[in-house]
């Protein structure tokens, strides 16, 4: 079988398309929902991932915590000096954080102390801490924030301060000195940085104790040691490795992937009754158009070229239109209702833009799981009946 | 010229061995005229079917202008029907979606020629059948005669040396049987070879007529 284009094949193959509309449009719509869906939901994984991975990045290397009867307890600062003494840590630095709950908008906020003198633990706080003026933020009581805290706080009339209520539910009054953008959307939409100060009152907390403590080690291949030795010195506490928040992380997105899974399951099955439809046979008026072109002069080989354009016509602008509608449905309405199944999460509550990511294996993955399946199943029952004596199928 | 040889059909009807065609001998000279006359069933639909290559004879040889038909591959058959035999059948078989100039286009269509050149060919022989003003209506609003007319234009599209006629008027009244007659005498002036079955006696004292030969299940009596 040659493949030189013969355009009036295209166009006869084009006219049976349209003949049979209702039955053509049906099969377009759902192998097009059905990339839309798949391509939606692997697209929206991919640029999570993405961003995951870049939060992982930036993510401390050992983060203390301290337990007291099972419930996590603020770590006494004494313990730095004497976790320095630990042989492989180069770095300790205690933080003080957590998250504050703003009613109105129904969202947590991640509060981060800041202290102008030590040195910050993370890219995105050392950039900060460049750009925006720690001492004058003790001085005047002034906070930084993400975007997205901006646009709720926005929303709730708060554009020049924010009244946060302490533990002890008393008004702290703090002015927004700065608003940040950043690339880590996950990590840091949701942030407010304060001086420590002004965190130690917001918490209620002892001032001569932390949230947790971070620690950078010089060679990463000594982290199991060191966190050993740690756990000897101090029972109470606990280390958690960038290792334990990536498989953490993980388990969270194989635990949504769930419902991609069940929302494939429903785009396969009735991708697969199409499939079946088409391979059980033709219908005895295709059978009869198959029997007159035979007669006219036609071979098994053309009629078997007509089903190709026919099928490929069909399946691969469904294909087109499924991918294009999904990337404006992923990334220009930055995917409504699939969004909120894979980040239904709280603290991530606050708007963020998801990052480009197209990976083209997963575009040809998609191609060869539908067009190549559709297109075989149009060409066996044809070459089936192509092959059937013209006479017979004509009666 | 078309030559048979001993040329045997069996069909399988459920587990037993139906024969429709048993050791017909036959030949047809270029230009002739010849009827098959016989009931339904007789096996003149089989006959024509095997000599277009529209189905291979159980045994026997089939050679149709001194190519063995039964022996070609099914795209050298496909050609050979395309290029040398036209088929007029009994219900017309056209194709309902398409206008009546595409309908004569369609046997064009694998020769991948350009579409002027096709059009051309094509409203040619529909204006020597007075249809070329029908030309893009659909052939499911024309007229029965129209329509046969449109069945007419598309066997003849390609030049054809071979004309098979499967019970021509069967479906037809008296003056689109007449229509027809002339048409075929025309036809078979211009030196076309005609097979036609039909159990239409109109057919047997035709003056164009060459031969009538009689099937009677499945063997020539006549």
């Amino acid at each position: 079988m040659s493949f030189k284009p013969n355009f009036l094949l295209l166009d006869y193959a084009i006219r049976s398309l349209m003949r049979r509309f209702g039955k053509s449009f049906f099969i377009f719509f759902i192998l097009s929902l059905l990339i839309f869906v798949l391509a939606s939901v692997l697209m929206i994984a991919d640029a999570i991932k993405l961003e995951l991975n870049t939060t992982l990045k930036a993510l401390p290397q050992i983060t203390l915590q301290r337990f007291s009867a099972g419930k996590q307890s603020d770590v006494p600062l004494d313990r730095v000096e004497a976790l320095l003494d630990i042989e492989g840590i180069s770095a300790v630095t205690p933080r003080v954080w957590g998250y504050y709950y703003f009613k109105p908008a129904g969202v947590n906020f991640s509060i981060v102390g800041i202290d102008a003198y030590e040195e910050q633990y993370s890219a995105t706080l050392s950039t900060l801490t460049q750009r925006f003026d720690v001492k004058l933020l003790e001085k005047e009581n002034g906070m930084i924030i993400g975007e997205g805290v901006k646009k709720i706080l926005e929303e709730n009339y708060y554009t020049e301060f924010f009244n946060f209520i302490t533990s002890e539910g008393k008004w702290q009054r703090v002015r927004i000195a700065g608003v940040f953008h950043s690339d880590l959307a996950l990590e840091s939409n949701d942030l407010i940085i304060l001086p420590k100060k002004l965190v130690y009152g917001i918490f209620g907390m002892d001032e001569s104790k932390a949230t947790d403590i971070v620690i950078k080690v010089t060679n990463v291949k000594e982290i199991p040691t060191i966190v050993q030795k740690i756990n000897e010195r101090y029972p109470d506490m606990r280390a958690i490795t960038q290792d334990d928040i990536r498989v953490s992380y993980q388990n969270i997105f194989d635990y949504k992937s769930g419902f991609f899974l069940a929302l494939f399951s429903i785009c396969a099955f009735a991708f697969f009754i199409i499939i079946y439809d088409k391979t059980s046979g033709l219908s005895s008026e295709e059978k009869k158009e198959i029997g007159i072109l035979k007669a006219v002069g036609w071979s098994s080989d053309d009629i078997l070229k007509e089903k190709f354009y026919e099928s490929f016509t069909l399946s691969v602008s469904a294909f087109l239109v499924g991918i294009v509608v999904s990337l404006f449905y992923v990334y220009a309405l930055q995917a409504p209702l699939l969004r909120n199944l894979f980040m239904g999460y709280s603290a991530l509550k606050p708007s963020f833009v998801l990052p480009f990511s197209v990976d083209a294996s997963m575009l040809v993955l998609l191609f060869l799981l539908s067009v190549p399946i559709y297109i075989a199943a149009t060409l066996i029952p044809a070459w089936r009946a192509s092959i059937l004596d013209a006479d017979e199928v004509m009666r | 010229m078309i030559t048979l040889h001993e040329v045997c059909k069996q069909f399988m009807q459920g587990d037993e061995e139906a024969h429709a065609l048993k050791n017909i001998s036959l030949e047809i000279k270029k230009g002739e005229c010849v009827v098959l006359k016989g009931s339904s069933g007789s096996g003149k639909s089989t006959l024509l079917s095997l000599i277009a290559g529209l189905m291979q004879p159980s045994s026997g040889k089939i050679s149709v202008d001194g190519k063995e038909i039964s022996k070609l591959p099914e795209a050298f058959s496909a050609q050979l029907r395309r290029k040398n035999i036209g088929f007029i059948f009994q219900k017309f078989h056209l194709i309902s979606h398409l206008s009546a100039l595409e309908n004569v286009i369609v046997p064009l269509i694998p020769e991948n020629l350009p579409v002027h050149v096709l059009e051309e060919k094509a409203k040619a022989i529909m204006a020597q059948y007075g249809i070329v003003h029908k030309a893009k209506m659909r052939v499911n609003r024309l007229s029965g005669g129209e329509q046969q007319r449109v069945a007419i234009a598309r066997a003849l599209v390609n030049n054809p040396s071979i004309i098979l006629a499967d019970e021509p008027t069967a479906n037809l009244d008296e003056t689109l049987t007449r229509e027809l007659i002339v048409s075929l005498e025309v036809l078979k002036q211009s030196g076309v070879t005609l097979l036609i079955a039909t159990h239409d006696p109109l057919f047997f004292e035709l003056p164009f007529v060459d031969r009538v030969i009689e099937i009677k299940n499945g063997e020539i009596i006549l």
